[in-house]
């Protein structure tokens, strides 16, 4: 094929073709490429809000929540000794306004977590860049990396050319726009040295360059290469830019006379003080079957409180299994809460029932969703520590919550011996 | 174009000055000639030119890349440390081959262009076009004063161990203030969220990067009083003491690698490989 701009042209359509064909938006944030025991024993998000699904550029939307370090912290998961509070959404689509933990500024990262506590959250951010973007917030755990919680679309409407961030400096300087700030003094300085360097490259490559060179350096006629004239502009050019370098920081100096270092520091707060929930909780076995989908559970509660106490909800891996049949679990969904978390067919519990102070009561809780395999949260034949854990939500008459966290091993079951299902009412009871 | 209007257009536009005529004259070279090598001067000086852009930009995100990319990442500890360190090393090799094959004192002054000419490509198109960052997050660093500096060295004293010796720490010494130039203005103070902050700071915080939290800044933890207050003349130091022996080390890298090497044709060799001896 003779190669001329027709030919260049169908190459690279070709070429632009195969990729068109082969792209797709990803509106995930790689959370279902974590490992089971990162999504459902490390950071266990519970009560996530977000203020609105749809903001104009330059509206706020706030995202708030809460989260229990699981006990049954994973070893291979670094503990929560540095964290920082952040969020997951594709690239600065939102600018961040503000973010706490528990009220404490979480500009910076945080130290020393407690594993088994819970934090509150809150971050506020405005809308930049048009589109339907996934919001999740997330916590960042040095050493491990980021643990997503769940994920909201929220649209941003507008065009990004009105998008402003306004800051006042200490000194009371107005900065109309943090995007475009002290850029002038970036593109003046740059583009001054880049022409001092393309001047000294244009004064040597302007002339005979390589060949005649080799040549002559060959012949021993390096007195020709470097004349009198190239070692006083080489002199001078270099003096400039000395005197240049000075001459500017200087100026800058004056420019901007206060400044201050990058600033770091580790934060800490202590865990919101939640009172003991006074249930005791044992789980006797929790299996997962593997074609029905399904997780069960044995567990004995021993309700040590005062009030009587009924299981609402549990939740790992940011999938809610919510008891249908109870109010409070109910009401405690949120209108228009992102439906992806919320597993279709609910926690299944049998004696589903109030359990009184000082009783002992057994159950056999069953979570079943296709949700375990297309969020990937069960990796049998690979993973080290099969083990899963959840967040329990009990709830008693007033519907005053208590949230206990369980962890366990589990057993994959993909078939019966006889190949009939196991008779799971029996199994560990 | 035919190839001799080519030839004449080179020819007429490099107009030669005397003492160039004169290397012409000791190389015996016409001028048909003439305008040849000139026309391949110019192949080699756009593919080097790329190739630079290229392999120094890779280099240096790969080794430095977050001090180099994020103005919250330019501390006055490990910034004026790290990446006179690691953007010498090209340099001092590019020299070496300019230096011994073509006495071109040029050849640290290319890689300071080129890679500010990659890094400022890379910020416009992936960081602010592509991944919509604005440019006050990704200002890169420039090193282009320092390059000049070498390489007067290198033509006023002729012999790499004075480059190495006085070029090298003058390369390391002159990138702390060579940047701040540019870039004073990130650290003006600002109350963010009830604490001081400086503008980099805001600007890193303000425009998230999901995979980046804030502790994985490799940035100035605390300062003694001892050193003036200010770590960035304890880290300039340093940078040049160790950019003395890089130097040396890379220009020895660089005429290695500008050397040809060949297998001895070695009759054993040739009977292994099925070739009668």
């Amino acid at each position: 094929m003779k190669l001329n701009f027709i030919n260049l042209f169908k190459v690279i359509g070709i070429v632009t073709f195969y990729f068109s064909i082969e792209m797709v938006v990803a509106y995930a944030h790689g959370e279902k490429a974590m490992e089971p025991y990162f999504r459902t024993r490390t950071v266990m998000f519970y009560d996530v809000t977000w203020s609105t699904d749809e903001v104009k550029v330059g509206e706020e939307i706030t995202i708030e929540g809460k989260f229990r370090l699981h006990s049954d912290w994973p070893q291979a998961v670094d503990d929560p000794d540095v964290i920082f509070v952040n969020q997951s959404i594709p690239g600065p689509v939102f600018a961040r306004v503000d973010s706490y933990l528990n009220g404490v500024p979480a500009r910076q990262s945080f130290r020393d977590l407690e594993i088994g506590k819970d934090y509150h959250y809150k971050m506020t951010m405005i809308g930049r860049v048009p589109g339907n973007h996934h919001v999740h917030p997330g916590i960042a755990i040095k050493g491990s990396g980021t643990i997503i919680g769940p994920g909201q679309f929220v649209k941003v409407t507008g065009s990004q050319a009105d998008f402003k961030f306004p800051v006042t400096t200490m000194d009371g300087v107005f900065i109309e726009d943090l995007e475009t700030y002290a850029l002038g003094d970036v593109f003046k300085w740059h583009s001054t040295l880049a022409l001092f360097g393309i001047f000294w490259l244009l004064w040597w490559v302007w002339r005979p360059l390589l060949i005649p060179r080799y040549q002559a350096l060959k012949q021993g006629r390096e007195d020709l290469l470097i004349t009198k004239a190239d070692i006083i502009v080489g002199i001078i050019l270099g003096v400039t830019v000395l005197v240049a370098i000075v001459y500017n920081y200087n100026a800058m100096a004056n420019k901007y006379p206060k400044t201050v270092p990058l600033q770091t520091s580790r934060m800490y707060t202590d865990p919101i003080p939640l009172a003991d929930p006074q249930i005791k909780i044992n789980v006797s076995r929790a299996e997962y079957d593997v074609p029905g989908r399904t997780m069960r559970m044995w567990v004995e509660v021993k309700n040590n409180g005062d009030t009587k106490v009924r299981l609402g909800e549990l939740t790992t891996a940011n999938l809610r299994f919510i008891n249908k049949s109870f109010d409070h679990a109910l009401n405690n969904v949120i209108d228009n809460y992102p439906s992806e978390h919320m597993a279709d067919g609910g926690l299944k519990i049998d004696d589903d029932k109030f359990i009184d102070p000082g009783e002992i009561h057994k159950m056999f809780i069953t979570a079943q969703d296709a949700r375990w395999e297309t969020e990937r949260l069960t990796a049998f034949l690979t993973d080290v520590d099969a083990r899963v854990g959840a967040l329990l939500f009990f709830y008693d008459e007033d519907g005053n919550r208590k949230i206990l966290d369980v962890a366990s091993s589990i057993l994959p079951v993909f078939t019966a011996d006889d190949g009939s299902s196991p008779n799971y009412q029996r199994i560990g009871r | 174009m035919s190839k001799e209007e080519t030839r004449g257009f080179f020819s007429k536009i490099f107009r030669m000055r005397p003492a160039d005529k004169e290397i012409m004259k000791v190389v015996g070279m016409d001028n048909e000639q003439a305008g040849l090598a000139r026309y391949f001067d110019f192949l080699v000086v756009a593919a080097a030119f790329l190739l630079f852009c290229g392999a120094f930009h890779l280099h240096v995100m790969l080794s430095a890349g977050d001090w180099d990319m994020f103005i919250d990442w330019k501390d006055r500890q490990y910034w004026p440390l790290i990446i006179p360190i690691d953007t010498i090393m090209f340099p001092a090799a590019v020299q070496a081959a300019f230096w011994y094959y073509f006495r071109l004192p040029i050849g640290a002054t290319l890689c300071g262009v080129c890679l500010l000419t990659a890094v400022w490509v890379g910020t416009y198109s992936y960081w602010h076009l592509w991944t919509m960052f604005p440019i006050t997050l990704n200002v890169p660093s420039i090193i282009i004063a320092g390059c000049i500096i070498l390489d007067v060295i290198l033509l006023i004293f002729r012999r790499w161990i004075f480059v190495a010796c006085i070029g090298a720490p003058l390369f390391a010494l002159t990138f702390y203030p060579s940047n701040m130039a540019a870039l004073t203005g990130f650290y003006v103070p600002v109350e963010h969220l009830g604490s001081m902050a400086s503008m980099a700071d805001v600007i890193g915080y303000t425009f998230p990067r999901s995979a980046t939290p804030e502790y994985i800044r490799i940035i100035e933890t605390g300062t003694l009083r001892t050193f003036e207050g200010t770590s960035v003349w304890i880290s300039g130091v340093f940078a040049a003491f160790v950019c003395i022996f890089l130097y040396m080390l890379w220009w020895q890298i660089g005429m290695a690698f500008s050397t040809v090497k060949t297998w001895s044709q070695s009759p054993k060799i040739k009977k292994f490989l099925g070739f009668k001896g």
